[in-house]
């Protein structure tokens, strides 16, 4: 169980995470996802207590990771982002030490390291010096470091940076498979990833929680309308007229004409109608011949992207609100300002006229 | 904090640099016997230690010391260290001792010239264990001096240059210009040592000389905490 309350993590000048709240539960998988330099690894690092927050607590299974650091840091295995290893030991070497490191006893030792290069699929590695390993051995070496002396918190930062395909869908499926026994946090910017692994996905931008949700929940909520794409046979030109026949279309648009005379179209309706069966019955009977029908869903990717636009959008905005502000105020100091002008000119004619009546006056009394 | 400091040995060993350190400690133990007994037949085990003090510390306390925390801090492998469930003083520890150690292990060689030294005339052997012990305190304040510079960056080279420019300068000074610099100038407290005498204030002054660098490394590691 993680509880993160309040935390914010300023430096000099700027601001890295910004009043963050929120909670893993017991055995949940959640993906840490935002773009480059949006706080993630300041967080981990922060949960971790490699870094102290500014602001704000944080709780491992209860224990304050800056008031008991030690407690805390006992729930916690940590794989840090980039794999540091101490690349001058071997495989074994380095799982050993970190066991000691997190107060394995002597007698469990052997047993406890050999489980988790068991698990990590390093075994038969366990003699090689961790600096002639590849990169895919490396980052399960650090992996396995986390693992190491079974912590109900794992916190995984990037986890599949720089792997290959295949390397990628075995860390996955380890990662997968810790969730059943462990609480795990992982980040990442690869959103495929999350949305396969994760229970529930916290997406972080500029410092700020945008969102937190499963991934599902995250795909609908930023779909408006459903979509499907056809591909169609249409030689007497009647997809417009579809549109009469069945009422829930909002729009039809064509997407491109393939070469070979069929035809590409967008079809959008309210979210909650699946037109899929209408279109399959009504098509054929107007002499269209359906090819190709998909439902276009919209990824966590879309998610994503929506998301921190919104955000970026949002803030667009208020600046332009801003600005737009700040050209009325200047508009209309400097209509002030050539209205005090006209006043003072105003002035300065009365007066003139003034003192020209003055001198006539004085001319008439002497005469 | 032994975990720490059976790594760090282990570490020592497993890279040149624990087996250069102690080669060119024997080395400069070797020269300067050459100097100090042979040719001038004197059997003074005192002043060789001594001569080493002044010319081979400086040179091999940086090597021992320049990789402590800064190659942990380029290779990032300080957050497994902090990240993990053991108390910053404790792996300053462990790091400190297993500096120490390789210091110790190079003591136990330099016993080869005693034995060297028994074949003519034993020296005295009281005389010679009170100049290696002022010898390991002298060692032990130099390496918590580089153990504190190398916490302080993270390129080991600058480490290394630093901290042997501030264990030469008050030699230098002193030799050269005949000005003392007091505080940093180690070898003033080992005068008495080299003739075999256990002076209280010796062994004082490089006592809080050394912990005093403990822990300032000790409120540095903490403090990068907050600051990083």
């Amino acid at each position: 169980m993680i509880e993160v309350s309040n935390v914010t993590k300023k430096y000099a000048n700027i601001t890295a995470v910004d009043n963050i709240s929120f909670e893993v539960k017991d055995g949940e998988v959640v993906g840490f996802l935002g773009p480059n330099g949006a706080g993630k690894s300041t967080t981990m690092n922060m949960l971790t207590g490699f870094i102290e927050s500014t602001e704000g607590t944080i709780k491992i299974n209860g224990y304050d990771i800056s008031k008991k650091p030690k407690k805390a840091k006992r729930q916690i295995g940590y794989m840090p982002e980039g794999t540091p290893l101490y690349t001058e030991l071997n495989v074994k070497e380095f799982v050993t030490y970190m066991a000691e490191l997190k107060f394995v006893k002597g007698k469990e030792k052997k047993d406890v390291v050999a489980k988790v290069l068991e698990e990590t699929g390093l075994t038969e590695v366990k003699d090689k010096l961790i600096r002639n390993l590849s990169r895919g051995y490396k980052q399960r070496v650090s992996l396995a470091g986390a693992l190491v002396g079974n912590p109900d918190v794992i916190i995984l930062d990037e986890p599949t940076v720089g792997l290959d395909p295949k390397q990628i869908t075995e860390i996955r499926n380890l990662i997968k498979n810790l969730g059943k026994k462990h609480t795990v946090i992982l980040s990442s910017h690869i959103l495929s990833e999350v949305s396969q692994i994760c229970e529930k996905v916290i997406i972080i931008n500029k410092g700020k929680i945008v969102a937190v949700d499963t991934p599902e929940n995250l795909e609908k909520k930023t779909q408006n309308k459903n979509t499907i794409i056809i591909t169609v046979e249409d030689q007497n030109e009647k997809m417009q007229t579809i549109k009469e026949k069945i009422r829930e279309i909002e729009d039809i648009k064509l997407l491109k004409e393939n070469g070979d005379g069929t035809k590409q179209y967008a079809i959008t309706s309210n979210e909650k109608v699946d037109l899929r069966k209408d279109l399959f019955e009504v098509l054929p009977k107007e002499g269209i011949t359906v090819l190709e029908l998909k439902k276009d869903e919209t990824t966590l990717e879309d998610a994503f992207i929506k998301l921190i636009d919104s955000d970026l959008l949002k803030k667009a905005e208020e600046k332009d609100k801003i600005q737009n502000e700040d050209k009325d105020k200047n508009k209309n100091k400097e209509k002030e300002k050539q209205k005090e002008k006209n006043k003072d000119k105003k002035q300065d004619k009365e007066k003139i006229k003034d003192k020209i009546k003055n001198k006539e006056k004085d001319k008439g009394g002497k005469k | 904090m032994w975990a720490v400091y059976k790594k760090e040995l282990k570490s020592y060993f497993l890279s040149p640099i624990g087996y250069i350190a102690i080669g060119i400690f024997l080395l400069a133990f070797s020269a300067i016997f050459l100097f100090t007994t042979i040719f001038v037949r004197g059997y003074d085990m005192g002043s060789l230690y001594f001569y080493i003090a002044i010319l081979g510390l400086p040179i091999i306390i940086p090597v021992i010391t320049m990789r402590m925390f800064s190659e942990e801090r380029k290779n990032g492998t300080e957050q497994l260290l902090i990240t993990s469930p053991r108390s910053i003083t404790s792996i300053v520890f462990g790091k400190f001792f297993a500096a120490t150690t390789i210091v110790i292990i190079t003591l136990l060689f330099s016993l080869l010239y005693y034995v060297i030294l028994c074949f003519f005339k034993a020296p005295n052997l009281v005389t010679t264990l009170v100049a290696m012990l002022g010898f390991l305190l002298l060692s032990m304040s130099a390496i918590s001096l580089g153990m504190f510079i190398s916490s302080l960056t993270e390129h080991q080279s600058i480490a290394a240059i630093l901290n042997f420019g501030v264990l030469f300068l008050p030699i230098i000074t002193s030799t050269f210009f005949g000005v003392e610099i007091p505080f940093i100038n180690l070898a003033i407290n080992y005068q008495k040592f080299p003739s075999g005498l256990v002076s209280i204030q010796e062994i004082v002054n490089l006592l809080a000389f050394m912990i005093m660098f403990i822990l300032f490394t000790i409120i540095i590691m903490q403090r990068r905490k907050s600051v990083k």
